[in-house]
């Protein structure tokens, strides 16, 4: 009994330890069975467009990712994009909602969608778990919520650290940055090479900055002091307490790997003449990651997730017609998903589905999509409680990665497709769960 | 930073002591004296007003960018005549150094890599560099183009400029700004000539006035007439004028005006221009950034006929548009965007019933010409998206964006600039 009183005791104090470094009350452990309860602090790379195959395996491009990540972490083999474009896997990542017309094409005007640009989403009404009818649009209303708006309930913090952002003034603050609500072209859909008034130039991308597209962010006076420059990363990770919860990160059109061939070579370059692709994606990695794994708040119970947002396995086929000169550009997405994922209720004509973008008497181009989901992409995890070279090929996709971290922090339910659905028996795996890459207890 | 707010703006008014400086007197400049100009921009001032630089010695920057019309040309010739007897056609219509000089992006074609999104997103056309073909990153580097091309201030070489820099009026204040010892080295002082043009372009007041309607309207203290209004909305439309997609026309994100371009290149099509001395030569043709002006980017021949977009503030003052000068008159260059395709006989020559569409191009290069965006989609026998009447909206809203400063272009090309 005497025993008992003091493992009680020896308990009591540890759970108040927790509370005194996190500032706040821990939920249960029970939820999460591997050593990845412990995590308090979760650090998010998002990078863009690349195939599993060629970043894991053919690329010579990355080789700290491949060769010094990979064997440091767990390297998640069957990790899917829940769509395409962009825009909408950063969507699902943090709100578990699937596309609207609008975000399933960055937003992007004139093409599928019906609006375009920075619009707010035109809601029909509700679907099944949690998912927004919508007809267009692009900003959430307030009432979707996001997983940083759980992480505030239950007194977590977060930011997101946008690289370049505000880097041009004109094109987009430096905190909560995003264009004008409802009000002409999204210019941040344009890297913006160096001038004189703008001497870095401004590859910030509003497609690939998540928060900005729910009200419940924007609209609150804590999105200009949670969505900032990532230049404000580095004092942040100085002291355990403060660095964020959740640390989410967003490197610039060319260190994300979406500008650039990765080579150098004369026109295949960023706006900023560096070469892009998964070369300069891999030199942001080896400049940010040792950095973080060198944090405090790493150190003492962090895990560090590398992912992308969507592959690129499609296929470019080209035609001419000799007599008319006319040429034509086929332009396949395969689309695949894994985890049951549900194409969602907004998807209807826009995935699967082929459009013309382009008819004139001398080029025709069509968008096929065969799917609705984003492919293979892969992702790594870096953590004290990871089981360095492990693999898993457990198959995760955005929504899982929501749900998984929904777990972590404890926030007390599931968002959008992240939840269960008895119905149709839908349950998506959690990373915490992953018993193939995470030390046990 | 050049665009700014109106406090700021009217802040920096305030400041300026409104007094006129004799070296831009001769040009109708409000040449004004102003504390706040570095050293290296204040000499870069007188530079730029002196005729003395050129071979003719009756050549200054300031004769094609005139200052008292927006530093753009000051009348509607084609191009201008330089050279040592200024019987030298120029190659290019004179653009206006007003307002984009410190915004324009180093030229740059970004690569997306994804195949998929490079068309899906839009491959993007490249953007920024000075000149109509961007081939200077830095106003230095521009800078010495007009001072040694044959065509225009005609210095044999840097040595030649460096000679009439050590014997100009202004030589000693040239070495206290840059050192005694300046002229000993004359590629150095015409480096350092062309990095306080520089200066001056960069920091002089008169280059960013924002003085116009449209900034009125914009601070809220003034209000639009319902044609400029309706004019404005025509600018707007997608699916109509589409002309905001290239001259964007709102306010930035921190209240900054617009400049109405974003840098990008754009192959128009625009028709030859006879008036052009080079285009006596059917073999001649001036592609732009594919060349002959910019050598880099030859082998390129998706890129041949693309030229920069060009600001829009000030136009309703000019009588010259487009790369080759061709139209003298708003009225016709915009007549031009609406009816290029539904009325191309109008624009274009015909040989035996056929019009010759896109002739001041080779025939393997006239694909790259915009049949893709917005009004520029339109065929033969279509009507065009705007009515004369509207395009009378659009010019009305055009004139919005004069400066209170510019005066309109001559009407007639001087003397001057139609020597033979």
């Amino acid at each position: 009994m005497k025993r008992l009183r003091a493992w009680a005791a020896a308990l009591l104090a540890a759970v108040a330890a927790m509370m005194a470094t996190s500032g706040t009350a821990r939920t249960p452990l029970d939820k999460v069975p591997t050593q990845a309860a412990r995590i308090r602090h979760v650090f998010i790379i998002v990078l863009e467009n690349k195939n599993y195959t060629d970043t894991f395996g053919t690329s010579t491009q990355d080789p700290y990712l491949q060769k010094t990540l990979v064997p440091m972490g767990a390297l998640l083999t069957q990790y899917y994009g829940t769509g395409h474009v962009s825009l909408d896997n950063y969507i699902a990542m943090i709100s578990g909602q699937a596309p609207t017309p609008d975000t399933a094409d960055d937003c992007v005007p004139g093409l599928i969608g019906t609006l375009g640009n920075y619009t707010d989403v035109a809601q029909a009404g509700w679907a099944p778990q949690g998912q927004v009818v919508a007809t267009a649009g692009c900003i959430y209303p307030t009432r979707v919520k996001t997983l940083v708006d759980q992480m505030t309930r239950v007194g977590l913090s977060w930011r997101g650290y946008m690289e370049d952002m505000g880097n041009d003034p004109a094109r987009e603050s430096a905190a909560c940055g995003h264009p004008v609500i409802g009000v002409g072209t999204d210019h941040t859909n344009t890297a913006e090479a160096p001038s004189t008034a703008v001497p870095l130039g401004d590859a910030y991308a509003s497609r690939h900055d998540p928060f900005v597209y729910f009200h419940s962010i924007i609209d609150s006076k804590s999105c200009k002091t949670n969505v900032v420059n990532l230049s404000r990363l580095q004092v942040d990770l100085a002291q355990l307490r403060t660095t964020p919860n959740l640390v989410f990160i967003t490197p610039n059109l060319c260190n994300d790997g979406h500008d650039g061939a990765g080579t150098g070579a004369t026109g295949t370059t960023c706006a900023n003449g560096q070469p892009g692709g998964l070369r300069s994606a891999d030199g942001f990695l080896r400049t940010w990651v040792p950095r973080i794994l060198a944090s405090p708040a790493y150190r003492e119970d962090g895990l560090l997730i590398v992912t992308f947002d969507e592959s690129t396995y499609g296929t470019v086929t080209s035609s001419r017609n000799t007599t008319t000169g006319q040429t034509t550009v086929d332009i396949t997405y395969a689309g695949q998903t894994c985890c049951d994922q549900q194409p969602g209720p907004n998807l209807a004509g826009v995935r699967p589905s082929a459009t013309t973008l382009v008819s004139t008497p001398t080029v025709v181009q069509k968008l096929v999509f065969a799917g609705f989901g984003g492919d293979r992409i892969g992702a790594v995890l870096v953590s004290p409680f990871i089981l360095p070279g492990s693999t898993s090929a457990t198959p995760y996709n955005h929504y899982g990665l929501l749900r998984s971290l929904e777990d972590i922090f404890h926030v007390g339910g599931y968002l959008g497709y992240a939840a269960d659905d008895p119905r149709a028996g839908y349950h998506l795996n959690t990373i915490g769960n992953d018993e193939a890459i995470f030390q046990h207890p | 930073m050049m665009r700014r707010s109106s406090s700021t703006r009217n802040h920096v008014r305030a400041l300026l002591p409104q007094l006129v400086l004799g070296i831009g007197a001769a040009f109708g400049v409000a040449g004004r004296a102003d504390a706040a100009l570095s050293p290296q921009a204040e000499l870069g001032r007188q530079l730029f007003f002196d005729t003395a630089l050129s071979a003719s010695g009756r050549l200054a920057c300031a004769s094609c960018h005139s200052p008292a019309h927006g530093y753009g040309p000051p009348d509607g010739a084609a191009v201008r005549m330089g050279g040592a007897a200024l019987d030298q056609p120029g190659s290019r219509a004179v653009p206006s150094l007003r307002y984009v000089l410190n915004r324009t992006p180093v030229w740059s074609k970004p690569f997306i890599a994804s195949p998929t999104e490079r068309l899906l997103e839009g491959n993007e056309p490249p953007a920024g560099g000075f000149g109509w073909d961007g081939r200077f990153d830095t106003l230095q580097a521009q800078a010495a183009f007009p001072l040694l091309a044959a065509n225009e201030m005609a210095n044999r070489d840097p040595e030649e400029v460096a000679r009439k820099l050590a014997a100009a009026p202004y030589a000693d204040r040239f070495k206290r700004v840059f050192g005694a010892t300046i002229f000993a080295d004359p590629r150095q002082a015409f480096a350092q000539a062309r990095a306080a043009l520089a200066a001056f372009e960069l920091e002089d007041p008169s280059f960013h006035p924002y003085s116009s309607k449209y900034d009125d309207y914009l601070d809220g203290r003034a209000s639009l007439s319902a044609q400029e209004r309706r004019g404005l909305a025509l600018f707007d439309e997608v699916q109509g004028g589409n002309c905001a997609a290239c001259h964007p026309d709102r306010k930035g994100a921190d209240g900054s005006h617009p400049l109405f371009t974003d840098y990008q290149f754009e192959a128009l099509g625009v028709p030859r221009n006879p008036q052009l001395r080079a285009n006596a030569d059917p073999h001649f043709h001036d592609a732009g950034l594919c060349g002959p002006l910019r050598n880099d980017q030859r082998g390129q021949k998706s890129y041949c006929g693309l030229f920069k977009t060009p600001g829009l503030r000030n136009v309703a003052t000019r009588r010259v548009f487009f790369h080759n000068g061709r139209f003298h008159t708003l009225k016709e260059a915009l007549r031009f965007y609406v009816r290029r395709d539904t009325h191309p006989a109008q624009w274009y020559p015909a040989s035996g019933g056929v019009v010759d569409k896109f002739d001041d191009l080779p025939r393997d290069e006239r694909g790259n010409i915009d049949v893709i965006d917005a009004p520029l989609t339109r065929s033969a026998g279509q009507a065009p998206v705007w009515t004369d009447a509207q395009i009378d909206d659009v010019i009305a809203f055009l004139k919005t964006l004069t400066d209170r400063d510019a005066a309109p272009a001559a009407l007639s090309v001087s003397n001057l600039h139609l020597q033979r």
